[in-house]
């Protein structure tokens, strides 16, 4: 440490006083001061690759870190199990304190509420259009379970579970997930062996994967360009710091100057204030906007009006419940009406056509 | 027009006057000139209501402005310093339904009002799990354990007097663009790219720190954790780590941010950001990854057979037209600048290519400034537009020979469902009007 900064010194120094001296000696110093200034950049930022991380203590800075120190800050958890600290904990022992600090965000069964994570179920969806997810569908190892939870849970809380209780809620969210049995006790020896369903799920990145080329011109089709999405149509965006007066007429105006078609606005309006905070993300799946265009007309062949009925009314389908209006039982049928036009149009019955 | 309250003003006949004079607008122009809420409009406006004067353009030619004819503030009557009031529309912005809290969320630079390739302190976007810890840096300790041969703790003032580097690199966040998988969604540039901003970083190679300790030969892995309520956490190679890997406690020459880790963090360059651990306290060397949640059910690439890349770090190369765009359209007919950003976390951009008709014929756009690796760089081309409308895009290559890839190529290989790492070509219509607008093209 004192060579390097001793040579630093001694380096400003000269570059200091290289203006006062005889030029030629200042030159021929500055050369030597250079030369060294390029090893110390060598250790410090140059080629790293060379560094004998080996070796040990050129700064004789820090302190040695005590056994009690890091076993006071060691939380971390390995899929092997290492980490794993003494206690233990069941399905049946966490049922009641999941229910108390976790099923507000993440749902009675591990669904979900609203933007929160959903922890249970989604088998089987990861290859289709909208993919679930879960704890149980896509974690590969236990063990994460059980450090997330320790490190990061309850979400206003963090570590503030003792490790029987983490134990017992990595049971109940494997157990919600059908993935060991309620009265199976987990602990720090036989956590790691619980096998999660999407194991053999990953594989390291195999990026780079396409292969673009510099082609300069007459490079496609110009008939073959046809625009398939225009954000300003979906109306999703908080974008109010960029238009005028965006909440009266030359608001709309404004809508119909950026697509350059005209736009229901009241069925975009109706979808922004009421609908969006659940369509736009697609939780408890509710069809996005972004959804395929061929579901989208499956709803409409249906007919306009069922799909109407069932925005007004409610329905339960394969992917999940539409409540009544949304929930948002203020709106009147005529509202809820064009929000729904508002959908089919820009999600996918228009643009199918 | 809002102001900074977000109270919706009328705007006077007589300010439309003002800005119209400004900038010499007939009545198409100042109706896009309005609507798209440009930033030159905000001055204009602006300086008539400092004025105390709406209607007459008294700082106006031939008029000598009232700040001529007054005193303003003298030295350190804001010790720190503060942009001017007029560009309060400067600001990160968030799209609240991304995410179920803003304390576990990210908000967007605004690249459309950014200039040369530095993202100043208070705009560099932010991503945080557990909100913005408040760290006492003297109580604040780095831990360095595990397979190395002295186990150590760091104060910050250690680390400080250990020997520093300062490189400006980009940090983005691989979600970047991630919402338009499917298609565009999203109607502004800060929207479709924000997740990314450029900084001076100051601090200590993590290849020094090492050496300090000593590292066991058999150590491969190193977990860095972080001081916040998530003690984010994420599994970095050691080869990473004797590459570029920093220990960083200073951004564009001031202390880091709050919302940037202070008072420490990691910053693994051209990596996806979430490695670059924020509020670091701690550094474990390991034989193996941990595979924690944030490399497993988060930033894991899910591909369209079910099955998805882990440690897919590389924030491949990329570009976006910054001008035009959605936020600041076209004003008139006649010759414009074309300019926009490109980066690569593999190195150097070496080359910027420009469409403006979709891809059918390019042109190379040169590219000007500083050109540094793992560095937002800016391209810039003179075009003429003759009121027609235009589909706008740019394509990158970085200094490995990569090639931005086209949205269809990376669907083709991806499918829709992987989230993160799309840095596909990007397409901005350009209407008639000079609106500009987010759009795909098949």
């Amino acid at each position: 440490m004192f060579k390097s900064t001793n040579y630093l010194a001694f380096i400003l120094l000269l570059v200091a006083l290289s203006g006062c001296g005889t030029e030629k000696k200042a030159a021929i110093n500055q050369q030597k001061s250079l030369a060294s200034l390029s090893q110390i950049e060598l250790r410090i930022g140059g080629t790293p690759h060379k560094i004998d991380s080996t070796k040990e203590g050129y700064y004789n800075v820090g302190t040695p870190a005590t056994p009690e120190e890091i076993a006071g800050w060691d939380i971390d958890i390995r899929p092997d199990g290492t980490g794993l600290p003494p206690g233990s904990g069941s399905a049946a022992d966490g049922e009641d304190m999941y229910q108390a600090k976790c099923a507000s965000c993440h749902g009675v069964f591990g669904e979900g509420s609203g933007r929160w994570p959903k922890l249970a179920g989604g088998f089987g969806t990861l290859s289709s259009d909208r993919p679930d997810k879960t704890v149980g569908s896509y974690w590969p190892y236990a063990s994460t379970l059980w450090d997330y939870i320790h490190r990061a849970m309850p979400f206003t809380q963090p570590q503030s579970l003792s490790n029987d209780e983490v134990y017992a809620l990595t049971a109940y969210v494997l157990y919600m997930n059908d993935i060991i049995d309620e009265d199976l006790t987990l602990n720090a020896q036989n956590l790691a062996s619980v096998e999660m369903p999407n194991k053999d799920g990953f594989f390291i990145d195999t990026r780079p994967d396409s292969t673009n080329t510099l082609c300069m011109s007459n490079c496609r089709d110009p008939d073959s360009i046809k625009v398939t999405w225009d954000a300003s149509d979906l109306g999703v965006t908080p974008v109010s710091h960029m238009n005028q007066g965006d909440e009266g007429d030359e608001g709309n105006e404004d809508v119909q100057i950026k697509s350059g078609k005209a736009v229901n606005q009241e069925g975009l309006r109706v979808y922004n204030t009421a609908c969006g905070v659940c369509h736009n993300s697609g939780v408890a799946g509710a069809p996005t906007l972004l959804d395929n265009s061929a579901d989208w007309q499956k709803r409409a062949s249906q007919g306009t009006e069922v799909v109407i009925r069932h925005a007004i009314e409610g329905y339960s389908g394969d992917k999940g419940m539409m409540p009544a209006k949304g929930g948002q039982m203020h709106l009147s049928d005529e509202e809820v009406k064009a929000a729904v036009m508002h959908m089919l149009t820009t999600a996918g019955v228009e643009r199918a056509n | 027009m809002k102001d900074k309250s977000g109270v919706t003003q009328q705007v006077p006949k007589a300010m439309q006057k003002v800005a119209d004079a400004a900038v010499g607008l007939d009545d198409q122009g100042r109706r896009n000139f309005l609507t798209r809420g440009l930033q030159v409009s905000g001055a204009a406006l602006g300086t008539a209501v400092a004025g105390g004067v709406l209607a007459s353009g008294e700082n106006l030619p031939p008029n000598v402005p009232s700040w001529m004819r007054s005193l303003g503030p003298g030295v350190v009557s804001t010790p720190y310093g503060l942009p001017s009031k007029y560009e309060s529309d400067v600001v990160r912005r968030n799209v609240p339904w991304l995410t179920a809290d803003s304390v576990s969320s990210i908000s967007f630079s605004p690249l459309h009002e950014l200039k040369g390739i530095l993202t100043p302190n208070g705009l560099v976007f932010e991503r945080y799990h557990a909100g913005v810890p408040t760290i006492d840096p003297k109580q604040h300790r780095l831990m360095v354990h595990g397979m190395v041969n002295n186990p150590m703790t760091f104060t910050m003032e250690d680390l400080r007097r250990m020997p520093s580097t300062s490189v400006i690199r980009f940090i983005e966040c691989p979600a970047n663009g991630g919402m338009e998988w499917k298609g565009a969604q999203m109607e502004a540039l800060q929207f479709t790219h924000g997740m990314l901003s450029c900084c001076e970083w100051t601090g200590v190679m993590l290849s020094t720190l090492l050496e300090e300790v000593g590292v066991d030969p058999k150590g491969k892995w190193i977990l860095a954790e972080g001081a916040d309520g998530a003690g984010m956490s994420r599994s970095i190679p050691m080869e990473k780590a004797l590459d570029d890997s920093m220990l960083v406690y200073a951004q564009n020459g001031e202390a880091l941010r709050p919302e940037q880790g202070y008072p420490l963090r990691l910053l693994n360059p051209g990596w996806e950001g979430n490695t670059s651990i924020k509020w670091l306290r701690r550094l474990e060397v390991s034989d193996k990854p941990w595979h924690h949640r944030e490399e497993t059910s988060k930033y894991t690439d899910l591909m369209s057979n079910g099955k998805a890349r882990k440690f897919s770090w590389v924030q491949e190369s990329n570009s976006v037209i910054t001008q035009p765009c959605p936020e600041k359209g076209l004003m008139k007919k006649g010759r414009v600048e074309i300019e926009g950003l490109a980066w690569s976390g593999r190195g150097r951009i070496t080359r910027v290519d420009v469409s403006v008709d979709g891809g059918i014929n390019w042109q190379r756009a040169p590219l000007k400034g500083e050109v540094l690796p793992k560095c937002l760089t800016r391209f810039s081309l003179p075009w003429e537009w003759n009121g027609e409308p235009a589909l706008l895009q740019s394509r990158s290559v970085d200094e490995t020979g990569y090639v931005q890839p086209t949205l269809a190529q990376l669907r083709e290989v991806r499918g829709t469902n992987s989230i993160y790492h799309k840095n596909s070509i990007h397409t901005w219509r350009v209407a008639k009007t000079g609106g500009v607008t987010n759009v795909q093209i098949d």
